[in-house]
C-alpha cells in the first residue's frame, strides 16, 4: 500500500520526521517496504540564469552559455538549444548530476569547448505541462522568474513529498487504505485523527424511477448498494486527487473514474461506475453467469464465463465481472450523461476463483480477495457522492438501493485483563489496556478485572483474548517483553531413532571421503527416460505436481539416481578430477495414481563416485561398511537394472530383503548426462536398513590358543564366482574356521583356457586348545572336498 | 713387574682412547684382555713370585684388568650412541612433504548448521521430530487456522499434487501432528524441507528448509518465547546478541512477531551486512493461536504455547556469507569442501 505523506496528513496530524513515523509504524506491525522521496532521482540540478550567450565558433548550432548558479564563479555550459536568451532562468544539470530519465551528466568538451553540465528540457526532467507550464515546449524549459539562481530544482518543482510503501499483513485488510493507515498512525503517534464526514446534496427525484437492483445470490454478494447520478460533467479531476492517485500507482482518467479510484484508496472499498444509459431494461441483477455467457471487459478482452462466476448484469447480459472488472459496453466515457454507481461486498473466494480462472487481477479484485467490510460499503458510497457533489461532477438522485440480508451487530468480547497478562508475561496496567483498545476504535470498559470490548465488523480479525493481547502489546511496545529462561519440568531432548541412525551413517560416509549433497525433491518429467528404464518400470509412476514451476521441476522423484548423476556431471564438467558424494533424501512412492492420499515417503541413500581410483569394488566397500553399521547380514546377487552396466552391478540383500542396488553406470545412461568417464552409483533403501534390529554387541574373549594358517590354491572354471568358493571354504572349515582371505586370482599364461587360478589364506583356530595335526588335517580335507565339489582342482 | 703392569695398563687405556671404531675396540680387548692378552700373560707370570707377594700382585692385576675393561665398555657404548645418533640424523625427512591420508568428506553446510541448531535446542529439552513433506490441506492449512478462503493462502504459493494434497509450505504442519500425538508439556523442534512456488534466483528457491519449534505447557508466556530465542541467538551469534520483537502476522500464532537479532558484524551500529539497519530478521514466531490448540484437542484456557519457524537456508547463507542460495543445491565439490 503506497501512500504519499501529504495524503496521509489529510487525515492525521503528523509532527515527526517521516523516518520516525515509519520506525514507529514498523513497531506497531506495519512494515515499511520503502520510503521514496519525491524527486529522489533528480540530483544536482539547479535553477540557473543565463548571463551571457555566444555562438560556438566551430559549430553552426551550438551555443556557449555562462551560467549564474548562485555561486561566486559562473559556470560554462554548451547547449544545442535555440529557444533561450540572456537573462532566462533555466534548469541546469551540473557536473555529476542525475536526471529522472536515468541520464548521468558529467563535465566534458563539446567540439573542443568545455561544458560543465547540461541545460534541461521539460522532457529530460520527465515533466508534463501539468507539472510545470512550458514543460512540453520543444527546447529548454524556461522557468518562472521567481527563484534565486542555485535553487534546487526539486524545490522549484514542489517535489517535497514522500511516498511510503506499507506492507499490510493479511489480517488487516482494513488498513489497505489511507484511512486505515491514518487511524493506526494516529494511535501510534498519539495525535488526532480526522476521518472525512460525508455530506452531500441531492437534486430530489427518486432512484426507484431510474433503476431496480436485484441480488439473486446473497451468498456471494452479501451487500449491494446502488445510486444514480445524472447530468455528469466529465472533466479532469483536481490536481490534489491526481497526485494522490499517482502516488499510489494509479493513473488519473477523469473526475468520475478518479473519484471511484480515490474512494477505493481512501476507504479500502472498491467502487464501480456504470454508464446508466447503457443498462438494458434499467435493471441491475447480481447473479451467477450462465454457462458460456460472454463479456468484453474494459481492457477490450473477451471472456467466456462459467456458471460459478458472479456477474452484475442488466436486464439482458453481464455488464461487469463482480468485484473484478467492468464491461466495455457500460464504460464511463467523456460523453456519458448519467451514472449508476455501485458499492458492494463480494465473497473473497468467489472473486479469487473467478479472477484465477480468467487470469485477471485488478486493484479491486485484490481488495475483495483480502476482504472488505460490509458496513464500510455504505460509508464509501456516501464519500463518493460527497466528492461528486464537492467537485460538481453531476447531480445526485435522491434515494439509495441497499440490498442485504441484515448487517452484523458489533461483537462483544469479555476477557479478563489478568488473562492477557498471563499470555504476555508483561504487567500492563488495566487502564493502559483500556486506553489502547479505545484508541484503536475497540470500545472498551473495565469492570471487576474483566474487559468488555465492542468489536466493529471492520475488525473481524479480532476474535478473543489472544487478538486483544496482540493489539495491546503492539501499541504498548514489544520492547517491554523481557526474556525469561526456559521454565517447567526438566526435559531431555531426544532424537527419533531414524535420525540417530542417519547421523551415524552420515559420519561414516564422511569418514569414507563422501561429500553430502542436497538436491531438489522434484525432477523433470523426462528424467526417468535418461535412465533408460523400461516403459512399465514402477518408478515411472511418479506423483506429478499440478502447478509446477516448469517441466524441469514437475515430478516427485521415485529414485535419487538422476539427481546424483546430474551433480556428478556438473563436477565432471568443471574438471574436478574425482568425487565421492552421497545424499540422504526421500523417494515418493504413490499408493495409487492419480493420488488420493499422501504417497509413501521412503528414506533413501544414494552414493555416487567417480575418479581414477574408483571402481565397482571401492563402491562395494562403502556399501559393505554401511551394511555392517546397520548390522545387516548381506548377500550379493547379480542384478539387472537398465541404468547400470549389465556385467558390473549387484543387488544387496540385507537379512534376505532387497536393500540396495549398486554398480557402474551404463555408458549409454552416462552419455545422457554428457558424462564420458566411468561413474558408479548405489541406491540404498534406508527404510529397510532402519528396520533392522541390530544385535547387541557383547564381548568375545580374545583367543588364548594359536591360529593355524593354511593356503589353498586351486584351478577352477573362470565363471565360478569367488563368492561360491569362499562359501565352500566357510562351510568346510566349520567351527574352527576363523577367517578367509582371497589373496590371488589369476588368468593367463600357464593357466589353461577357460580356467582361473584362485588362492585363499584360511585361518583355523579353536577356543578350547591348540589345534592338533589331526584336527587341522580334518578341517583341510573337508574344505578341499567342498571345493572339489564345485569343480575346483587343488594345486599342490 | 709392578712397573710392567703399570705400562701395560697405560698402553691399553691409550689404545682405547685412540680407538676409531668397534674393530679397534675388539683389537684392544683381544690384545690386553683376551686369553693370550698381555694382562692375562702377567697373571700367568705370577708363578715366580713369593707367596706373600702373590695375592698383592694378583689384586693389582685384577684392578688394572677391571679398569681397562670398564674403559673399553664405556668406549663401546659411546661409539654405539654416536652411531645411533648419526643414523637418526641421516634419516631426517622433509616434513613439508604432503600428508598420506584418506581424505574425509563433509556434511552439506545446511546440515552442519542444522546439527548446531539441534544441539542447542536439544540442550534446552526439545525433542527432534519429523513430519511428511507431502501434506494434506488439513494439516498444512486448516488446522493452522488458514481456512480455504483465507487470504493468508496467497502468502505462500503452494505446489499441489491433488486437490487436498500438497507439498508442505511450512514445517508448522508438524506442530499439529505433534500436538495430536503428544500431551503437554510439549517441547519439540521439527527440522525439514518445505516448498513454495518461488522462481529460482539468488535469494529464492522453491525448495528450502525450516526448523519449527513448539512449546506447549501451562502458563507459557511471550517472555518465555523471547527467553528461548535469546538463548538460541546467543549460541548462534554470540553472547552479546540482542533480540527484538516486531509485530507481524501469521495465521497460526497470535500475537505474532518477526524476530530480529542485532547484527553480529557491526554489533548493531549498521553495516553492509545488515543494510545499515543494525538488525537482521531471522525468524517468525508467536503464541500458538487458540484455534490451533483447539483443533488439536488442547484446551487454550488451560494451556498456552509458543511456536517459531527458522529459515535454515538463510541462516546458512548468512553464517558463511554465501551470496547465492543456488550454490547450496549445485553441489560443486569445491564448494562443499569449504564447510
Amino acid at each position: 500500500m503506497k501512500i504519499s505523506l501529504k495524503a496521509l496528513k489529510y487525515y492525521v496530524d503528523i509532527n515527526v520526521p517521516v523516518e520516525e513515523l515509519c520506525d514507529r509504524m514498523v513497531m506497531a506491525g506495519f512494515e515499511v517496504e520503502s520510503i521514496e522521496a519525491e524527486g529522489e532521482n533528480i540530483k544536482n540540478v539547479v535553477a540557473a540564469r543565463i548571463v551571457k550567450l555566444e555562438p560556438h565558433t566551430d559549430s553552426d548550432h551550438l551555443q556557449i552559455c555562462q551560467m549564474d548558479i548562485g555561486k561566486e564563479n559562473l559556470v560554462q555550459i554548451v547547449t544545442g538549444a535555440q529557444n533561450i536568451k540572456e537573462g532566462d532562468l533555466v534548469p541546469a544539470a551540473l557536473d555529476n548530476s542525475d536526471l529522472p530519465n536515468g541520464m548521468h551528466i558529467k563535465s566534458g568538451k563539446l567540439r573542443g569547448v568545455e561544458s560543465n553540465g547540461m541545460l534541461c528540457s521539460g522532457e529530460e526532467l520527465c515533466l508534463t505541462e501539468e507539472d510545470y507550464e512550458g514543460a512540453s515546449v520543444h527546447g529548454i524549459l524556461i522557468l518562472k522568474d521567481e527563484w534565486a539562481p542555485g535553487t534546487d530544482m526539486r524545490e522549484v518543482l514542489g517535489l517535497d513529498d514522500y511516498i511510503i510503501d506499507f506492507k499490510i499483513t493479511a489480517n488487516r485488510p482494513d488498513c489497505n487504505c489511507f484511512m486505515g493507515v491514518a487511524k493506526e498512525a494516529s494511535v501510534v503517534l498519539g495525535s488526532a485523527y480526522h476521518p472525512p464526514v460525508p455530506t452531500y446534496k441531492t437534486v430530489g427525484e427518486n432512484i426507484t424511477d431510474y433503476i431496480d437492483v436485484e441480488v439473486l445470490n446473497y451468498d456471494l454478494c452479501p451487500r449491494y448498494v446502488g445510486r444514480v447520478v445524472k447530468n455528469l460533467r466529465i472533466k479532469p479531476s483536481p490536481v490534489w486527487m491526481q497526485k494522490a492517485l499517482m502516488a499510489s500507482g494509479m493513473r488519473p482518467i477523469n473526475n468520475i473514474v478518479d473519484i471511484t479510484n480515490f474512494v477505493m484508496l481512501e476507504t479500502g472499498q472498491p467502487m464501480h461506475a456504470f454508464n446508466y444509459n447503457d443498462l438494458a431494461d434499467k435493471k441491475i441483477i447480481v447473479r451467477n453467469a450462465r454457462e458460456g455467457e460472454a463479456i468484453t471487459t474494459l481492457d477490450g478482452k473477451d471472456y467466456k464465463l462459467t456458471a460459478d462466476m458472479l456477474v452484475i448484469a442488466d436486464g439482458e447480459k453481464p455488464s461487469c465481472l463482480a468485484g473484478i472488472m467492468g464491461g466495455k459496453e457500460s464504460e464511463i466515457e467523456d460523453d456519458t450523461k448519467d451514472l449508476f454507481l455501485e458499492s458492494a461486498k463480494f465473497r473473497r473466494d468467489s472473486v479469487r476463483k473467478t479472477g484465477r480462472a480468467l487470469g485477471i487481477r485488478t486493484e479491486a479484485s485484490g481488495r475483495f480477495e483480502k476482504g472488505v467490510d460490509i458496513v464500510n460499503v455504505g460509508f464509501a458510497m456516501d464519500r463518493a457522492l460527497q466528492l461528486i457533489c464537492d467537485l460538481d461532477a453531476g447531480d445526485i438522485i435522491e434515494g439509495v438501493l441497499d440490498r442485504n440480508l441484515g448487517l452484523p451487530e458489533d461483537k462483544i468480547l469479555n476477557v479478563k485483563s489478568s488473562s492477557i497478562i498471563e499470555l504476555l508475561g508483561v504487567q500492563i496496567p488495566e487502564d493502559k489496556m483500556v486506553e489502547i483498545l479505545n484508541s484503536l476504535g475497540l470500545e472498551t470498559a473495565a469492570n471487576d478485572g474483566v474487559l468488555t470490548v465492542r468489536v466493529p465488523s471492520i475488525r473481524d480479525d479480532i476474535e478473543g483474548r489472544a487478538d486483544l493481547a496482540e493489539e495491546v502489546m503492539r501499541i504498548y511496545g514489544y520492547d517491554h517483553i523481557v526474556g525469561t529462561p526456559m521454565r517447567g519440568d526438566v526435559m531431555r531432548g531426544k532424537k527419533l531413532p531414524a535420525r540417530v541412525k542417519s547421523d551415524k551413517m552420515k559420519s561414516l560416509l564422511c569418514g569414507l571421503g563422501c561429500y553430502e549433497i542436497a538436491t531438489y525433491s522434484f525432477i523433470a518429467s523426462g528424467a526417468l527416460d535418461t535412465l533408460n528404464l523400461a516403459d512399465d518400470d514402477a518408478r515411472r509412476n511418479a506423483v506429478k505436481l499440478i502447478n509446477p514451476l516448469g517441466d524441469e521441476y514437475s515430478c516427485m522423484r521415485t529414485q535419487l539416481v538422476t539427481s546424483m548423476l546430474t551433480v556428478m556431471a556438473t563436477n565432471i564438467n568443471r574438471k574436478i578430477e574425482a568425487g565421492r558424494f552421497f545424499e540422504e533424501s526421500k523417494r515418493f512412492i504413490p499408493k495409487a495414481l492419480p493420488v488420493t492420499e499422501q504417497p509413501d515417503e521412503l528414506p533413501t541413500l544414494c552414493i555416487g563416485l567417480y575418479g581414477k581410483d574408483e571402481d565397482f569394488f571401492t563402491l562395494k566397500g562403502i556399501v559393505e561398511e554401511i551394511m555392517t553399521l546397520f548390522g545387516a547380514h548381506t548377500q550379493y546377487k547379480r542384478s539387472s537394472e537398465n541404468y547400470l552396466h549389465p556385467g558390473r552391478q549387484a543387488e544387496v540383500l540385507a537379512n534376505n530383503v532387497s536393500a540396495a542396488v549398486f554398480g557402474e553406470v551404463h555408458p549409454a545412461v552416462a552419455k545422457n548426462y554428457d558424462i564420458d568417464t566411468r561413474v558408479y552409483v548405489a541406491e540404498i533403501k534406508l527404510d529397510v536398513l532402519y528396520a533392522i534390529n541390530k544385535r547387541k554387541t557383547t564381548y568375545k574373549p580374545l583367543p588364548k590358543y594359536p591360529a593355524v594358517e593354511r593356503d589353498f590354491a586351486m584351478l577352477c572354471d573362470k565363471d565360478i564366482p569367488v563368492g561360491d568358493l569362499e562359501r565352500a571354504i566357510v562351510s568346510g572349515g566349520g567351527r574352527l574356521l576363523e577367517k578367509v582371505e582371497l589373496f590371488d586370482v589369476y588368468q593367463g599364461s600357464q593357466i589353461p583356457e577357460g580356467k582361473k587360478s584362485v588362492a585363499y589364506s584360511v585361518w583355523l583356530r579353536s577356543s578350547e586348545g591348540t589345534l592338533t595335526d589331526a584336527q587341522i588335517e580334518d578341517a583341510s580335507s573337508k574344505i578341499i572336498a567342498k571345493l572339489e565339489k564345485l569343480g575346483a582342482e587343488l594345486r599342490k | 713387574m709392578k712397573q710392567q703392569l703399570e705400562q701395560i695398563k697405560t698402553a691399553a687405556l691409550e689404545a682405547i682412547e685412540n680407538a676409531q671404531n668397534s674393530a679397534d675396540c675388539e683389537n684392544v680387548r683381544v690384545k690386553y684382555l683376551g686369553k693370550k692378552g698381555e694382562l692375562t700373560a702377567i697373571l700367568k707370570m705370577m708363578g715366580g713370585l713369593s707367596p706373600e707377594e702373590r695375592p698383592i700382585m694378583g689384586q693389582l692385576v685384577n684392578t688394572a684388568k677391571a679398569e681397562v675393561d670398564a674403559a673399553l665398555s664405556k668406549k663401546v657404548e659411546q661409539m654405539q650412541a654416536e652411531a645411533e645418533e648419526l643414523k637418526l640424523k641421516q634419516e631426517t625427512i622433509d616434513i613439508t612433504m604432503p600428508a598420506k591420508q584418506d581424505k574425509t568428506g563433509k556434511l552439506h553446510p545446511l546440515n552442519t548448521v542444522l546439527n548446531d541448531m539441534i544441539d542447542i535446542f536439544q540442550s534446552m529439552g526439545f525433542d527432534v521430530v519429523d513430519g511428511p513433506e507431502v501434506e494434506t490441506d488439513h494439516y498444512n492449512f486448516e488446522c493452522l487456522n488458514v481456512p480455504a478462503d483465507h487470504p493468508a493462502r496467497d502468502m505462500q504459493d503452494t505446489f499441489y499434487l491433488a486437490e487436498n494434497i500438497l507439498l508442505r509450505t511450512q514445517t508448522s504442519a508438524a506442530q499439529i501432528r505433534t500436538m495430536e500425538t503428544r500431551k503437554p508439556p510439549i517441547r519439540v523442534i521439527c527440522p525439514g524441507r518445505v516448498f513454495r512456488a518461488d522462481e529460482v534466483d539468488a535469494t529464492h528457491s522453491p525448495v528450502f528448509h525450516q526448523i519449527e519449534g513448539l512449546v506447549v505447557d501451562k502458563g507459557v508466556t511471550m517472555c518465555d518465547l523471547k527467553g528461548v530465542l535469546e538463548q538460541f541467538a546467543h549460541e548462534i551469534y554470540g553472547p552479546e546478541t540482542k533480540v527484538k520483537f516486531r509485530p507481524s502476522f501469521f495465521p497460526f500464532t497470535e500475537p505474532s512477531v518477526e524476530v530480529d537479532v542485532s547484527c553480529s558484524e557491526c554489533g548493531g551500529k549498521g553495516c553492509r551486512v545488515c543494510k545499515g539497519a543494525g538488525w537482521i530478521e531471522i525468524l517468525g514466531a508467536g503464541m500458538v493461536h487458540p484455534n490451533v490448540l483447539r483443533s488439536c484437542g488442547i484446551d487454550p484456557e488451560e494451556y498456552s504455547g509458543f511456536a517459531f519457524g527458522i529459515g535454515l537456508d538463510r541462516l546458512t547463507t548468512t553464517r558463511y556469507k554465501i551470496s547465492d542460495i543456488r550454490l547450496l543445491f549445485e553441489n560443486d565439490k569445491r564448494f562443499l569442501d569449504q564447510f
